[in-house]
This record gives structure tokens, sequence and C-alpha cells, in this order.
């Protein structure tokens, strides 16, 4: 059995450490960053890169992800619930805006081979934005362009 | 102040608390992975299709992660499942939170796409510290029933995980509320809860009742931003302060409610989130709330269980019913050598026997409500007595828990 002492000893030396790390991780990048104007260490592993961040900017517009099958020339809409049919409890992944990742840089070369795998019917892929840039002020304003296209 | 610190951080208290929550961290866990196992081609193996998160691992972890082959992909799929399961049921609950959590890491390096969120990562680091320590399979737990110490719901320990967990939820809470009105955050200078009502339907919105009125009125929904942030701001406050911590509990719970309502946000704000608040809640009061209904039931006709004395497996079985009974409800008779069955005879006079006195058990122990599903399952009350009295039959044979052997188990 431990010795009460050693034991107390060793959990306030991690409380001390938890809770230093914590408050830092918790506030360096939108806080102490700017604040010593340069990028401070990080620690990977356990915590949000930006900090506790939820919902913390929204914005008037949105934008979010269409995906085109084309077949003999005709593009086809295809349900964004096909392309990723994972179902999660009790809310929609794809309302979250899951999809909007494709639209990552670089990206078209891991999801051009998925798309292929997943719709076999399909000669190529038009992977498009969609943006409403004022959805308020202007809710029909849709914008609309392909960011890249797979196959063909 | 060194006093201050063993109040905040090293008196001991009961740790039940700590017990019931782990339920529901394995349960936000599991709820969040395991639906992204049903598509394994589509999430995690070599045709998947997969993002990654440079900010939270280094690049060689998941360089190192994606040459997994399928096959190990699957070993560890299965690796987590079984340890999921463990650290739900409390069995061996420290170690399999560990290995379920390094399970948790492995797949989060493998493809971020489904499972990482921010809310993921408030779940990481509450696994972190419930790591740290076993204090959460003190109750509630197979841990419990194999030790069979039948006080162990009263089991003091040192308070810092629980503590060091109701600062993460405060703080949380907090960040969530300044972040929202400082640095690039525009709760304050523009509407960002009038805008969500406007997103159409790939947006994070529900469908809820109010969604279109609110749609058409800023100035409601500009308030009730600022009552948000408000909230999220004097929340910490609010729970650890004895005289508001009641109202700010039913305030976070509600809070978390209406999330789940009317945004699509993860399971984790369901099953983690609530149970978070109920930290809060003294563990002291907890026992003071199980001692008084014990005493309540003590002064009561007890349901009595009567059970073969001579039978080693029998005590032994009789102990891990003491350790369930929670509320004192049941009173253990020896009877005669060699009865074929356990018997329970309820206080209104009823008489139950073997299987059947197990499924009446069942809605009488907390520990035991789990199993009630599977004990009414649809042909259960035919293969139920049957193999009860294939173990009844066997019970000389079976193993016993050491504090049972011999003569040594005194009920």
């Amino acid at each position: 059995m431990m010795n009460i002492q050693l034991r107390n000893k060793f959990i306030s030396i991690f409380v001390v450490l938890w809770l230093a790390i914590f408050y830092y991780e918790s506030t360096c990048y939108y806080y102490l960053q700017p604040l010593f104007k340069r990028e401070l260490p990080r620690m990977k592993f356990l915590f949000p890169p930006a900090g506790w961040i939820m919902f913390y900017n929204i914005e008037d517009n949105f934008g979010y992800t269409e995906v085109y099958g084309v077949k003999n020339g005709n593009p086809q809409l295809i349900d964004p619930h096909q392309i990723f049919q994972t179902r999660a409890l009790g809310y929609d992944n794809i309302n979250r805006n899951a999809l909007i990742t494709v639209l990552t840089p670089g990206i078209s070369d891991s999801f051009c081979p998925f798309l292929k795998r997943k719709f076999p019917y399909f000669e190529k892929f038009l992977v498009t934005y969609v943006e409403y840039p004022h959805l308020t002020e202007q809710p029909f304003e849709k914008l609309q362009k392909v960011v890249y296209a797979c196959g063909g | 102040m060194k006093n201050i610190w063993n109040t905040l951080f090293l008196e001991e208290r009961p740790s039940i608390g700590l017990s019931f929550f782990r339920i529901f961290v394995a349960l936000a866990v599991g709820l969040h992975v395991i639906p992204s196992f049903f598509h394994l081609e589509d999430n995690y193996l070599s045709t998947a299709f997969k993002t990654f998160n440079y900010n939270f691992f280094p690049p060689s972890i998941i360089d190192w992660v994606q040459k997994s082959p399928d096959v190990l992909v699957i070993i560890f799929v299965w690796a987590f499942l079984i340890t999921w399961f463990c650290f739900l049921i409390g069995l061996f609950s420290q170690i399999s939170c560990i290995l379920m959590t390094l399970c948790c890491y492995y797949f989060y390096a493998l493809n971020d796409f489904h499972i990482g969120t921010l809310s993921w990562d408030i779940l990481l680091v509450t696994l972190f510290l419930m790591c740290v320590t076993p204090y959460h399979g003190d109750y509630f737990s197979v841990d419990a029933l194999r030790r069979g110490d039948i006080d162990a719901w009263r089991r003091k320990r040192p308070f810092f995980i629980q503590r060091l967990l109701q600062l993460q939820t405060a703080s949380t809470f907090f960040f969530t509320g300044l972040y929202k009105i400082t640095g690039q955050g525009n709760w304050i200078t523009d509407n960002p809860i009038y805008y969500l009502m406007n997103y159409p339907t790939q947006g994070v919105t529900k469908n809820f009742l109010l969604k279109e009125w609110m749609a058409g009125h800023p100035h409601f929904c500009y308030v009730t931003g600022l009552m948000i942030v408000a909230t999220e701001l004097t929340m910490p406050f609010l729970l650890f302060i004895p005289r508001t911590r009641r109202a700010a509990i039913i305030l976070g719970l509600c809070w978390h409610i209406l999330l789940v309502l009317t945004l699509d946000v993860p399971a984790i704000f369901l099953f983690l989130f609530p149970a978070q608040m109920m930290l809060f809640i003294h563990p002291q009061k907890i026992i003071d709330w199980i001692e008084a209904r014990r005493r309540i039931n003590a002064k009561s006709p007890h349901p009595k269980i009567i059970y073969d004395g001579n039978c080693g497996f029998c005590r032994s079985s009789v102990r891990v019913l003491q350790v369930m009974d929670l509320w004192g409800k049941l009173e253990y008779v020896t009877g005669p050598k060699g009865m074929s069955e356990m018997k329970l005879y309820t206080s209104d006079d009823k008489i139950y026997g073997g299987f059947f006195a197990f499924r009446r058990l069942a809605w009488m122990l907390p520990m035991l409500y789990p199993v009630l599903p599977l004990v009414y399952f649809p042909g259960a009350g035919i293969l139920g007595p049957l193999a009860y009295r294939w173990v009844a039959r066997n019970r000389y044979l079976f193993p016993v828990f050491h504090t049972c052997s011999g003569e040594s188990c005194h009920l």
C-alpha cells in the first residue's frame, strides 16, 4: 500500500501539470500566440489545436458540396448519403456538412478512386462547390462551380 | 492554502459518481465509434476515403498507421469492441479503459473523417483522465462483484480525478463562450443564430418546430445568441457555487437536450455532456440519499432469498447479490442442504424459484437492470429455466470467489 503522503505528492504533481497544460492548450492558439506574436510550442495527441471553438464564428454565407456522376454526357446529382453511407446515432453527418471535406486541396487523389469504386456505373464525376454568398439578404442567390473532375 | 488544496483535490470522497459516469463515457465512445465499423470498406480499409488530422497527430504517426494492412484494422476493430465492452461493464476497468483509448487513437489516426470532431477531442481528454486511476471501477462494475466488497458503493477515493473532470467541463463551457465574443468570434458583432436558422438542409440545424419562425425574427435570434454566450460564460461559476449548483446542473441538462433537439451534433452531446453535469453532485449527497433509502427499506418487510448455504458457489452468488443490493432490499436466509433452486419470497407473499426468482431480482437490483431485456427476451422463459437447472445441478463444480471458499464466506 502506497504511503498516503507519497500518494498525495504524486497526485499534486499530476494535478498541477494537468491544469497547466490544459489551460495553456485551451488559450494558446487564439490568445497566447497573438499576445507573444509568435508560434508557441504545442502538445500533440490530446487537445484540439485551436481550442474549444464550437460554433464560434457563423457567417451569412454557406457553402456545401454536390457530386455529379456523368454517364453518356449527362450529369446526374448523387445523393450525398449514398456517397458516405455510415449512419450515426441521433444526428446526420451529411447535414453537418461533412462532404465539404472533399474540396480540400489535394484530396481528389483519394476521393476520385473512392467514387469510382462506389459508383462504377458512371464514366466520370464532377465535384462542385455550391455557395449561398448572402443567405439572409439574397436567399435565392446561389453560385456553383466545378472544383475538380474525376475520370474521363 | 494547504487545506484548500486538500479539500479540492486530495480529500477522499465516495467514488460512486465516477463509477456511474464511466457507463456514460463508455456509451458515448461506443455510440460514436461503432457505427463507423458498419462500413469498414468506406471508412478504414485500404478502399476507404480518408482524411487526417495533422494538427493533432505528428505526420510520422499518421504515416505509420496508414501502413496497416486490412487484417490489422480488423484486429483493432475486435480489440476495440472487446475492450469497450469490458470498460462498459467495468471488467478490469482501468486496463480496459487504457486499451480502448489506444484503439480510439488508432482509428482517429487511421481516418478522422467520421469520428474526428471537436466533441471527440473533449471525449479524448475525458478518457485520458479516466485512464489515470481505477476509481471508476469501484462500483456498477464487474470488478466490484469480483472483489465481493458489499460496501463498495460507499468506497472513498482521492477526489482529484472527479475535480479535474469538473474543471474540464466548466472550462469548456467558459472557453466556448469566450471564443464566441473574442478573437474571430462574431456573436456580439453579428447574428449567428439568425444565419443558422436560414441555412439550407445541408447546414447543421435540424428542422425543429420554431426554426421557420426564428428564421424570420433576427432580433429574437440575436437576443437568444447573447443569452447563450451569457449562459456559457456564467455556467462555471454557477456550477461551483453551492447555492446555485442544483439550478446550474438542471440548466446544463436542459442545455444539452436543446442542443441535441435543434442541431445535428454528435451522440457525445447526448451521452457525455449531460453526465458531466452529474459530476457536480457532491458524492456524499449521493451516499446520504442511498443510505436514506436503505433505512426506509430496513424498516419495511424484506423480500427473502433462500439459498443452499452448504454450497460455495451459492454463497459466492449471494455475496454478488449483496454487492448489487444498493438499496438494501433483500434478506438472505440459509435454506436446507441440497435444495434444488434458489427461492425468492416477496413482501406480497409470492414465491419465485430458480430462473424466475432471478428474473424478479433483476427488477430489484440496479446493477441487474441491463439484463432485463435479456431475461424477458422471447424464449427466455423456456431457455432460462433449462440453463438455471443445468447450473444448479453442477453448482458444486463451479469455481467460487476466494472470499467465499470453504466456510469463510459469512453473509
